[in-house]
């Protein structure tokens, strides 16, 4: 049987040491803090790759996207017929409904939506919740580049694109290396990538 | 009990109150449904004699939100979604339980590494879950201080879960035939680190509660579950373990890579509220072994994480039940499926219905000043008990 | 109450002060938020430091009531019935999809689609759950609202549309009652 109290001065014992330690507290709204790429905060929506395809809104788990277009007929020099082609005119997020699960962004299969770790937009007003375009492509600032993948496992789809873009000198781009050197998706340089 | 007779004693239960003059009568009290010292909104109508607990009824379905109904209108990927958040303390484990089932209807393999990284992160999922545990329960019975201790842990945890996932709670991880994507180069090097740090800080919590003497004196011998009952009753998981009813999935049916690891089973036989919190404790110190042991494997073996899935995922006609070692306990799916995207029926078998079950026979008998620990002892999540 | 005109801006403001950084909170924990909202009280990100004060013993010593979790329509009476409780002024946040409008169960039979069709919400908060920081978004903005309000001693006024006739405290605000008992109003023809 062990000494009575001696649980209880233990205790007192883990409690003064940790007295003596900093304190992990992070300031918030003096200090961001930081978060990771995959983080899924916001979703950012880069209008110009969206085909109104309506992937998207058709996989959503509690379908809270909205989305109108219509046809529009561009002239193509040579063509016997004009080219009929999607243009969005309404593309909304109801983030009040949304269940930040990234079903939309994974099956988007032209890289129009985007994971963005923001999350400082709380509403004092519920319709303010419902994302329109404009505020969707807001977003795109803050989209981060993605993390390199383990190189144990496969590239991820958007090395696999860059080294196909690059394949004349088939520089072998080592998977391992600084995320920051792949293309970030907000900075607009995304036609890097697209195949001439 | 004096001056009551046999025959008031059907009408006692209905007794509001005091009885007039030296009768007394015993007293219905409600616990909850949102009532501090329990976590969620489970309500009890107690009847109580005194101080005396003399009968227990839960009453469930006040976090009751038809998740199963819902299954029946998404497709696979969907129904993981809203699988993830019955329990909401064990949301890896529980997409596992769905994508295993519909797996296993397709007769799909899925890559090794991603079978090593699933058993990783459900074991990281499984040390979150009993942090929280370890910290609210002995919030609950009054000491704060360990659940500071506890959220120090979780949030080191959570910080890697996060990065790999990109959410702190509910995953999204799991897809039919592997994981959505590869883990960022460099994480399981972070997770190392982060399960270090935390084996090195537990000892801190085991320090402050373990053998307290005021933690000892409200919990140990209180709320004494045989191991007949808690197999009577389904229990399953630590409440069950702490009986001394040794079943663990994990081992006694492997899924995952569950069979070629040693998996270690915590057991206790006292079947009291502190050998329920000993398996608990002692199961985080298992369960971050095992973690770092699947982190082995994952470095060693490479490859892809999924499989290609066909543009419309279709469980073939049939059905199937598959159950795993959640965190709390035994967690099943039954999924019926006539061929469409959606499963035609999925049947939750969770796990905290059936420890709370139990409650019905602990109770009774036990003082007011115990129930509170005894119900904090059966480690339940509402909505696992109420899908 | 109102206050009288003649102390002015700096008693508003002195009020406004002490409503802003002693907010207690009741915790009314649902579901999976609640665990966020947990985290949030704990010592990584500890909104004690904004003045949000987690030991409020009930809902009658609270100010704030952040309601974490989806509300099933079996519980929806216990909340309408804990927020009359609150003495004024009290203030709501309303933490995740669940409570802000049913979230992932928007279309089950037994949940109530958002905490803001019984009791009035304040902030809302995006999230399923929200990250901890973003409750502290939340409690930012709502300290924001708090600091430019109007209010009197009793803090602001906040008609309550959803109470019946009987419960509600002064003049009712927005329909008035004279139209149900005013006498019919002659069609536009007999006018002529």
């Amino acid at each position: 049987m062990s000494i009575p109290g001696e649980g209880l001065a233990k205790g007192l014992a883990v409690t003064l040491k940790t007295m003596t330690r900093r304190s992990h507290t992070q300031q918030y709204p003096d200090v961001a803090p930081e978060l990771p790429p995959r983080s899924r905060g916001v979703i950012a929506l880069l209008a110009e790759n969206c085909t109104v395809c309506m992937l998207c809104a058709r996989e959503c788990p509690d379908w809270c996207i909205y989305i109108d277009s219509h046809k529009e007929e561009v002239a193509v020099p040579g063509a016997a017929r004009p080219r009929q082609r999607n243009v969005l005119d309404r593309f909304d997020i109801d983030f009040s409904l949304c269940m930040y699960c990234g079903i939309c962004i994974e099956v988007c299969p032209f890289d129009a939506l985007y994971w963005s770790p923001e999350f400082e937009y709380a509403e004092y007003d519920i319709r303010d919740l419902l994302h329109d375009k404009e505020h969707l492509g807001e977003w795109m600032a803050t989209v981060p580049p993605p993390p390199a993948h383990d190189p144990n496992g496969e590239p991820a789809k958007e090395e696999a694109a860059a080294r196909k873009a690059a394949a004349p000198p088939a520089t072998d781009q080592p998977s391992s290396g600084p995320p920051n050197a792949r293309r970030r998706p907000g900075s607009g340089s995304r036609t890097d990538e697209e195949p001439p | 009990m004096a001056g009551m007779t046999a025959d008031t004693g059907a009408l006692r239960e209905l007794t509001v109150g005091t009885g007039a003059g030296l009768d007394t009568a015993d007293m219905v009290l409600n616990i909850g449904p949102q009532h501090p010292s329990t976590h969620g909104v489970l309500r009890l109508k107690l009847v109580l004699d005194g101080e005396r607990v003399i009968a227990c009824e839960p009453i469930v379905g006040y976090m009751h939100r038809g998740a199963e109904k819902l299954f029946e209108v998404r497709d696979y990927r969907q129904i993981i979604v809203l699988a993830n958040r019955h329990d909401w303390l064990s949301a890896f484990s529980n997409e596992l339980g769905v994508v295993l089932a519909v797996e296993r209807m397709m007769g799909m393999e899925v890559p090794e590494r991603a079978v090593w990284l699933r058993t990783a992160l459900a074991e990281l999922n499984r040390v979150l879950n009993h942090l929280m545990f370890l910290g609210s329960y002995p919030l609950e019975i009054g000491a704060i201080t360990p659940m500071f201790y506890a959220f120090r842990e979780r949030e080191t945890l959570q910080a890697v879960m996060e990065e790999v996932s990109g959410g702190r709670m509910h995953y999204m991880f799991n897809r039919v035939g592997g994981l959505k994507e590869e883990v960022p180069a460099g994480w399981t090097g972070r997770v190392r680190a982060a399960i270090g740090e935390v084996r090195r800080r537990l000892p801190d919590l085991d320090n402050l509660i373990r053998r307290n003497d005021i933690f000892l004196a409200r919990t140990v011998g209180v709320g004494v579950l045989s191991a007949a009952d808690a197999a009577a009753y389904g229990a399953s998981g630590p409440v069950a373990r702490a009986s001394g009813l040794d079943l663990d999935l994990r081992r006694d049916e492997p899924y995952l890579a569950y069979g070629s690891l040693e998996v270690p089973v915590v057991t206790r036989s006292a079947g009291d509220c502190h050998s329920r919190f000993e398996v608990l404790l002692d199961q985080v110190y298992v369960s971050l072994d095992l973690a770092e042991r699947c982190l082995d494997q994952v470095d060693r073996i490479s490859g892809p994480v999924n499989v290609r899935l066909p543009k419309v995922v279709k469980a073939p006609e049939g059905h199937t039940y598959a159950w795993t070692e959640n965190p709390l306990g035994i967690n099943g799916y039954y999924l019926v499926s006539r061929g469409d995207k959606t499963p035609w029926r999925m049947k939750l078998r969770t796990a905290s219905y059936a420890n709370v079950q139990a409650l019905a026979t602990l109770l009774p008998g036990s003082l007011v000043p115990d129930l509170i620990a005894i119900l904090g002892s059966m480690f339940f999540v509402v909505g696992d008990i109420d899908k | 109450m109102q206050l009288p005109a003649v102390l002015g801006e700096p008693i508003r403001f002195v009020l406004n002060w002490g409503r802003r950084y002693s907010l207690w909170v009741f915790n009314f924990g649902l579901a999976c938020c609640a665990i966020e909202f947990i985290a949030t009280s704990m010592g990584r990100h500890d909104f004690i430091r904004l003045g949000v004060i987690p030991f409020a013993h009930g809902p009658r010593q609270a100010d704030l009531m952040v309601v974490s979790g989806t509300v099933t329509d079996k519980m929806a009476p216990a909340i309408k019935r804990l927020y009359d409780q609150m003495p004024e002024p009290k203030y709501v946040i309303s933490f995740g999809a669940c409570s802000n409008c049913g979230g992932p169960y928007w279309d089950s039979y037994s949940v109530t689609k958002g905490v803001d069709q019984i009791i009035p919400v304040d902030v809302y908060v995006p999230g399923c759950p929200p990250r901890p920081e973003a409750l502290l978004h939340g409690i930012l903005r709502l300290q924001d609202k708090i600091a430019a309000e109007h209010s009197g001693l009793g803090g602001v006024a906040r008609p309550d549309e959803l109470a019946s006739p009987a419960d509600r405290v002064g003049p009712p605000v927005g329909r008035s009652t004279e139209s149900l008992t005013a006498p019919p109003v002659p069609p536009p023809a007999a006018q002529q």
